[in-house]
């Protein structure tokens, strides 16, 4: 379950919304969910994954597993889960075994994914997929991000920025398809 | 120059305060952009330019309520609209914004009637969808209407010798301030000549909307030598322009009348007449001086010049006429201009009569000051034909009015005509007109953005492009149409031409909604949503009546799934303009995605009504019908949007699906094979196929089209269904819920 080392940092990437590395048929889907988190101290609460700053963390302050809650309005497909997380400022505050679990709400959560990062210092990427194409998307109410263990063994973590990630609307409703070429995508709408 | 007349202005409103001084004031005021200070000081007047005045500044404040009583009491229904045509346009423009929209066609129409060459209200009734045929507009009928007005022009003038004081004066003289006032008055004629207003006698254009100055009001240019009269020739241009545009939008009064600019031969001859003028009102003043001036007060009186008056004109150099005054003309310049030019002209072609009367004059060459140079200067360059000449025997003047007025109108009657068709959405029929324009006319930025419109409005994207290129070059600091420009890029996916065009614009003119609504477009296109709607909403925010840029702003809510307020956007678009159909379009894609689809197919059916010719709003109608299941009617609107526009590939896709539900699958399998053709590297064709054939149990088809699909990059929730029903194939079909695959 466990998988090795996520990737090992990437620098940080560029600010603002932009980050290369996503595709553009992804898009962030969380600005609309409920955030929570088990524990905090206070000046360093659920508000600062949120805020676009990497400067601001959240800071836990209590017993381990610390968790941050994202719960959807109505079920959502989720593919992508992105932190932002750096040894070189946190050391032992930085996470070091994530467990992330999807379900319809508290009592039915399960683990889709784990991962151990291993001093990682940027923008951690975090798939959702499955290996079988049908499982490209987890499409859930109610997501659970939770940090095991620390580097170090540190008790409390510190997370920068979270973001989550799904597809794009078909910007053509009731298709089957999108449409991949110019031609089609000329006259696909008005304007 | 404004605050030069503003104070003085103030000043003559402490020493003699009276209505006329007051709507001086405000016209002062207007011209500077502060149309509070004119409301405020203009509340509860009853001088109909008064009136008029204040009804401009209550429309400027968005205080339409109180414009609409001004312009019209309630409690006399039968008042006269002041202003004339003007105020017609105004009350029109009024009515248009409250949604009442047959009194706005009344009051457009009434202006016509009374100034046929008032463009804005033809315009204006096109957009309502409500404009008679331009033949029947600017017709025979409407040249021997303006021809009517120069002639009364003419009479009043020649029969009220009017008084040196030449209309510039007037206004000042009508302040009843005889000393000091006409002198410092001048000053203010910071008064753009443009503006010129029309007295209530009402039409009298004959100047087609040209910010000319042109403007001596007619009464004015009667000297006391019957030949002179003639300056009428150069009445005020339409106010109309001027009642809204005020202060900057002056300035785009050349770059919108440079395609309706006729060249008139006859041009020369008012402009002599200008400079003749000034002499005979310097004579005047010499010889009536008393006389004079209570005529001019008299004149005054009548009709108040504008309000914006053209007496700026002569200002120009501030100098009063009455030079008496000052001791001495300020603008000697001016006057030896003056009197070369007298020197050099031959007037005698214009005016056989002229002839007689310069010895009259030759003494008064010396002390001209008579302002009119300056504002001669502009109306030389500004003038347009209508102006009828000479002044001599009114036959002259008569034919002469009827050859410019029949020009005119030859050229607007095709102007309005390509307008009022593409505004019908009848896009070939207005390119064909726009055609038959001279090609000096044609090469204009006005009349190449309403080409590119036209060409949009049929979903032909490249010519759309290229006109509208053409247009950029022929007018660049022109922001007509730049908006609809900025979505055709958006269309074709131009990123880079985009950007490019967004950054000029935004340079242009950083105040105008089409700036940011071409940068908000450049946004949408790299699919950042919230820069894009922030883009729009300061659009919005610069002109809150500017129809797209809201209709914008609701497709970019609905992009980021907020569909409350992607409907609000759209409603708001429509209530500023009920024949936008972007706006009935965009609200039925919501309900689309929304399932609601009664709803969305009532929409996409009153776009279609207001545009009948685009096969995009077809398509989208025949999917909402597919929904319904009404499904032969939703193949036959296909069957339609198929033939209007063989480009578009939608329809035939669309069409295929729709046989797949009804489980036509050769019929489905031929359309697709015929889009493959078409469309070659597009991959849901391959990946629709695909499915078919696994309907049909053809599966080594299947597969081999589902990895065409795949080869082609379809995006990754495609992907996923792709490879999940790959895995599938030899399985049969589950129900699939409709959103997935």
């Amino acid at each position: 379950m466990a998988e090795s080392s996520e990737g090992e940092e990437e620098g940080k990437l560029t600010g603002g919304n932009q980050h290369l590395v996503v595709d553009d048929d992804l898009r962030e889907m969380a600005k609309k969910a409920a955030w929570s988190v088990s524990s905090c101290k206070p000046g360093n609460g659920v508000l600062s994954l949120r805020d676009d700053n990497l400067d601001t963390y959240w800071q836990s302050d209590g017993a381990q597993p610390h968790v941050v809650n994202i719960q959807f309005q109505k079920k959502v497909k989720l593919q992508l889960v992105v932190l932002y997380v750096d040894f070189k400022l946190d050391e032992s505050y930085t996470p070091s075994k994530i467990s992330i679990r999807a379900g319809d709400g508290f009592h039915n959560l399960k683990e889709i994914k784990a991962v151990e990062l291993v001093k990682p210092t940027g923008w951690v990427y975090i798939s959702l997929s499955g290996s079988d194409p049908r499982e490209t998307f987890v499409n859930t109410f109610m997501l659970q991000i939770a940090v095991l263990s620390n580097h170090l063994n540190g008790r409390d973590t510190h997370v920068r920025q979270v973001k989550v990630y799904g597809p794009r609307l078909n910007p053509m409703p009731r298709q089957p398809f999108q449409f991949t070429s110019t031609e089609f995508i000329t006259y696909s709408t008005v304007r | 120059m404004y605050r030069n007349a503003i104070f003085m202005c103030e000043r003559l409103c402490a020493e003699f305060p009276s209505e006329t001084n007051l709507q001086l004031l405000a016209s002062c005021y207007l011209q500077n952009n502060q149309s509070h200070c004119a409301y405020y000081i203009l509340k509860g007047t009853h001088m109909a330019q008064c009136r008029y005045l204040f009804a401009l500044s209550c429309f400027q404040m968005d205080l339409l309520n109180e414009a609409e009583a001004a312009l019209r009491p309630p409690n006399e229904s039968s008042a006269e609209v002041p202003n004339g045509a003007a105020g017609h346009y105004l009350l029109g423009l009024i009515y248009r914004y409250t949604d009442r929209r047959q009194n706005a066609i009344h009051h457009f129409n009434q202006a016509l009637s009374m100034d046929p060459l008032l463009w804005a209200a033809y315009e204006e009734l096109c957009i309502l969808g409500a404009a008679e045929e331009a033949t029947s507009v600017f017709s025979e009928g409407a040249s021997l209407c303006i021809e009517k007005q120069y002639m009364h022009d003419e009479l009043s003038s020649k029969s009220s010798q009017a008084s040196s004081d030449d209309h510039i004066v007037v206004p000042n003289r009508s302040l009843g301030v005889e000393d000091v006032s006409p002198r410092q008055l001048k000053d203010m004629h910071g008064y753009d000549v443009r503006d010129i207003s029309r007295n209530y006698h009402g039409a009298a254009s004959n100047q087609p909307l040209n910010g000319g100055p042109a403007t001596f009001s007619f009464y004015n240019t009667p000297s006391p030598m019957a030949t002179q009269s003639q300056l009428s020739g150069v009445a005020p241009p339409p106010i109309c322009r001027n009642a809204q545009l005020n202060g900057p939008n002056l300035r785009a009064f050349g770059a919108d009348s440079s395609p309706r600019s006729v060249v008139n031969s006859a041009v020369p001859g008012p402009r002599r007449k200008f400079v003749d003028e000034g002499k005979l009102r310097k004579v005047s003043e010499r010889l009536f001086s008393d006389s004079r001036q209570r005529r001019s007060m008299r004149l005054g009186g009548e009709s108040l010049v504008n309000t914006n008056s053209s007496a700026s004109v002569a200002s120009g150099n501030g100098t009063n006429h009455s030079s008496k005054y000052l001791g001495g003309p300020k603008s000697s310049s001016v006057v030896s201009r003056s009197v070369t030019i007298r020197k050099g002209q031959s007037w005698a072609s214009e005016n056989s009569d002229e002839g007689a009367h310069y010895d009259i004059y030759d003494d008064s060459r010396l002390d001209i000051t008579t302002s009119s140079s300056s504002p001669r200067g502009d109306a030389r360059s500004l003038e347009q034909e209508g102006a009828a000449r000479p002044s001599g025997p009114v036959v002259v003047s008569g034919s002469r009015v009827a050859a410019g007025a029949s020009e005119i109108l030859g050229l607007l009657m095709i102007l309005g005509e390509g307008y009022r068709l593409s505004c019908l959405y009848r896009c070939q029929d207005a390119l064909d007109t726009y055609i038959k324009l001279p090609k000096k006319h044609y090469n204009t930025g006005w009349v190449l953005s309403q080409v590119g419109k036209a060409y949009f409005e049929m979903v032909d994207y490249m010519e759309a492009d290229s006109a509208f290129s053409l247009a950029r070059l022929a007018s660049p600091y022109s922001l007509e149409g730049m908006d609809i420009h900025s979505t055709v890029l958006y269309h074709l996916k131009e990123d880079m031409k985009l950007s490019y065009l967004a950054q000029e614009l935004i340079s242009t003119d950083r105040l105008a909604p089409q700036s940011w609504c071409a940068m908000g477009n450049c946004y949408s296109l790299q699919k950042d949503h919230e820069t894009a709607l922030k883009n729009f909403q300061r659009a919005v925010q610069l002109n809150s009546r500017f129809a797209y840029a809201h209709t914008l702003c609701g497709h970019e809510y609905v992009a980021l799934e907020d569909f409350e307020n992607g409907i609000k956007s759209y409603r708001s678009a429509l209530q500023i303009d009920s024949r936008h159909y972007n706006a009935w379009h965009g609200l039925g894609m919501v309900y689309l995605r929304q399932e609601k689809f009664e709803f969305s197919e009532h929409h996409f059916r009153l776009a279609f009504q207001i545009n009948p010719r685009s096969s995009v709003i077809m398509s989208y109608l025949g999917t909402a019908l597919h929904t319904l299941k009404k499904n032969k009617e939703a193949l036959e609107m296909m069957e339609r949007a198929i033939l209007a526009d063989k480009k578009n590939p939608l329809p035939l896709y669309q069409k295929a699906n729709i046989l797949v539900s009804v489980e036509n699958f050769e019929g489905a399998l031929a359309v697709l094979e015929e889009l493959k053709e078409f469309a070659p590297r597009e991959s849901s064709i391959y990946a629709l196929m695909g499915r078919i054939y696994k309907r049909c149990n053809m599966y080594d088809k299947a597969m081999l089209h589902f990895g065409l699909a795949l080869d082609l990059k379809p995006s990754a929730t495609d992907v996923a269904v792709i490879k999940a029903a790959i895995e599938k194939l030899h399985v049969p079909d589950e129900l699939e819920d409709e959103d997935a695959l």
